[in-house]
């Protein structure tokens, strides 16, 4: 395995080094090759980002390629990066499924003269062009600031929620950079609410029926719960479909993370008070720019934030809204 | 029930042998016993007597039992069926998309679109359970290889269907299946589990499939020679798991108001777990429908149980892995008891 990556290695650089000076300055002539690899396929969110990320590829004149796994594992999306570095494209937008397992394959595509651009999830710190430390090398990172998500679905749900009573997490798994943060910023604005307590974060491995009963379990032994924050997509499905079991619909409520187009009918039918929507498009868009900047010898910032839409039963049909619901048409 | 039983010589180990039969209920005993203490102590309130409890613990372990229950009769024929991850998802999503079309476009209303969904989510099935049982019935796949084969074929089509997205579903008929309580209390998903419950309990003890199956899950070479077609019966059998994994699928769609490609891929191991808890070896020629459903209501009380008590979540993973380990020591017991184990 060693051999075979380090001989991958060595043919890239020599590649890229015989082709140096051919590429720059054919650079203006042939149109780049950028590739998006996203933290999984079967997703809405990285659907719509494809969507953003072509769209700006369109206007640029670059060929996208989009390759990836369709589960969120590293062990599936390190083969993918080596296989598109093999492809060697001028740069890599990638969604890491993991901040440590993923630095190593992308050091080797930097290293190999692939640019790498980070889109919604991070590998280090997320900081990058710092010069400090081993993840440092990426030229920038793209997402929604998910700390930030995390507080303001913290203030909508407690003022949802009257400002008092029990609440908790519906996350995924410990680890992912994402779902981390919107935890990290829903606890710590919930601090500015001594009203209101937290409980402890359910983990439901992305199911819907173990979020559904992990609910139900939490409402069982705590009568005064009154909000969820579900970090991420399933999450919410299930915790309001354990509210629905439980009956409890009204009573406890939801805040949701993302907005897939069944969205509209859950915020509709009460299911969910609100949804955190993100601008996945956006972040698809952007960073193939940020790309583009870099592979034509433009200058980047380290880091672009995209926004939030907040959406609620009462806007969700004003277009202008309803524009920012994740779809692949 | 059990075909391979050698002769015990005396009347003693009856006893011993009953007990690891139904070592899959003396579990749950325990574990509610366990529960029902620690919430009286803790919260002062009742985990067995409490509707609410039941009903959740019922609904949770519907799904993972549906899966488990054609996984049953694929176990005890020596197989095993790893596509119901996928199967179950692609059922989940075709039911969503065709109760969409049904009701856009064919001017059927509510409840007719859901049926319809429903039956063509539970047919399509048929596809996958079929290429199952003709790869490892007629080309002698292993059942371990064809099935992961086609839980990777499975997978893509859902998510082709699916084009990497849920499948929203608008329609109130079809929530009530996955939501609704009969009498205004049995949730109506517990009713249709139930229902599979007792039609494949009677397939697997009061019918000769059953009898077969277990006779090819003790011994094929046997089975064959004492003019079973072999072949036919396994084709058989991973069609029952698959549609099993249609049904399953389907509800998942009412439940939840939307098809989702990875349905069941979480479920997967837990109705392989809930059929060894309950009795049946992974080497084939044992196993029972109450045996899985104890296993199943086992995983799902440890999972709610522990939520409910405020334990620690990474402690139910140790938990329910514990149980299965458990469970295997003490088939593997039987057996050796029992004097050897079952002939391949």
């Amino acid at each position: 395995m060693e051999r075979r990556s380090f001989l991958k290695l060595a043919a890239a650089t020599a590649a890229a080094a015989g082709a140096g000076t051919l590429t720059s300055t054919n650079a203006a002539a042939a149109a780049p090759t950028i590739a998006l690899i996203p933290g999984l396929t079967a997703d809405g969110f990285y659907v719509t980002m494809h969507k953003g990320a072509e769209a700006a590829a369109k206007a640029l004149g670059v060929n996208l390629l989009y390759q990836g796994a369709a589960k969120w594992d590293a062990t599936l999306e390190i083969p993918i990066v080596e296989a598109i570095i093999a492809k060697k494209p001028a740069a890599i937008l990638i969604a890491p499924n993991d901040k440590q397992q993923l630095i190593g394959p992308l050091k080797k595509a930097f290293d190999a003269g692939i640019q790498i651009v980070c889109v919604d999830t991070f590998i280090g710190t997320g900081v990058f062009q710092t010069g400090a430390g081993d993840a440092d090398f990426p030229i920038s990172y793209v997402a929604s600031d998910n700390v930030l998500g995390g507080r303001m679905a913290a203030r909508a749900l407690a003022k949802a929620i009257g400002e008092k009573g029990s609440v908790y997490v519906s996350n995924v798994k410990p680890n992912i950079s994402t779902t981390d943060q919107r935890e990290q910023g829903f606890k710590d604005e919930m601090k500015n609410y001594p009203n209101i307590k937290v409980l402890e974060t359910q983990f439901n491995d992305d199911d819907a029926n173990k979020a559904a009963a992990q609910f139900q379990a939490v409402f069982g032994r705590a009568p005064d719960l009154a909000g969820v924050f579900g970090a991420n997509l399933f999450s919410a499905s299930g915790a309001g479909n354990g509210v629905k079991q439980a009956g409890a619909t009204g009573k406890v409520k939801i805040a949701a993370f993302d907005a897939p187009e069944s969205i509209v009918k859950d915020l509709k039918d009460g299911t969910y008070e609100m949804t955190i929507a993100q601008h996945p498009a956006e972040i698809g868009y952007f960073g193939l720019v940020a790309a583009y900047a870099k592979v034509t010898n433009n200058p980047v910032p380290t880091a672009i934030g995209t926004g939030f839409t907040v959406m609620t039963k009462a806007n969700i049909d004003d277009p202008n809204v309803a524009k920012f619901i994740y779809s692949s048409k | 029930m059990t075909l391979a039983v050698a002769a015990s010589p005396t009347s003693r180990p009856s006893l011993l042998i009953r007990i690891a039969e139904l070592r899959a209920w003396l579990f749950l005993i325990v574990l509610v016993i366990v529960f029902e203490t620690w919430t009286r102590i803790g919260y002062g309130t009742s985990f067995l007597f409490s509707v609410y409890n039941l009903q959740a613990i019922a609904v949770f372990a519907a799904m993972p039992l549906l899966l488990g229950l054609g996984q049953t009769f694929v176990i005890i024929s020596a197989g095993i069926d790893l596509s119901l991850a996928f199967v179950m998802g692609l059922a989940s999503v075709i039911a969503a998309t065709l109760t969409n079309i049904g009701a856009a476009h064919l001017g059927m209303n509510p409840p007719v679109a859901m049926m319809f969904g429903i039956l063509a989510g539970v047919a399509v099935t048929i596809i996958p359970g079929l290429v199952n049982g003709w790869l490892i019935a007629y080309l002698g796949v292993p059942p371990f290889i064809g099935t992961l084969g086609m839980y990777g074929v499975s997978r893509g089509a859902a998510y082709l269907f699916a084009g990497g997205m849920t499948i929203a579903v608008d329609n109130d008929w079809y929530s009530q299946i996955g939501n609704g309580r009969a009498l205004g209390f049995i949730p109506i998903l517990v009713i249709i589990t139930a229902a599979a419950c007792l039609v494949l309990h009677y397939l697997l003890s009061q019918t000769r499939f059953g009898q077969h199956t277990y006779a090819m899950g003790a011994s094929k070479a046997a089975a064959n020679r004492a003019g079973i077609n072999v072949k036919a019966l396994t084709l058989k059998i991973y069609l029952l798991s698959a549609v099993m994994g249609g049904v399953a699928g389907a509800m998942y769609t009412g439940r939840f108001s939307a098809g989702a490609p990875q349905a069941g891929e979480a479920l997967l191991l837990d109705s392989i777990a809930a059929v060894v808890i309950g009795g049946a070896s992974l080497f084939g020629g044992s196993g029972t429908i109450w045996g899985t459903v104890a296993g199943a209501f086992v995983i799902a009380v440890i999972q709610y149980g522990l939520v409910l008590v405020d334990v620690e979540p990474f402690w139910q993973f140790i938990a329910v892995g514990a149980v299965i380990i458990i469970s295997v020591l003490v088939d593997q017991g039987q057996r050796r008891y029992l004097g050897g184990r079952q002939a391949e």
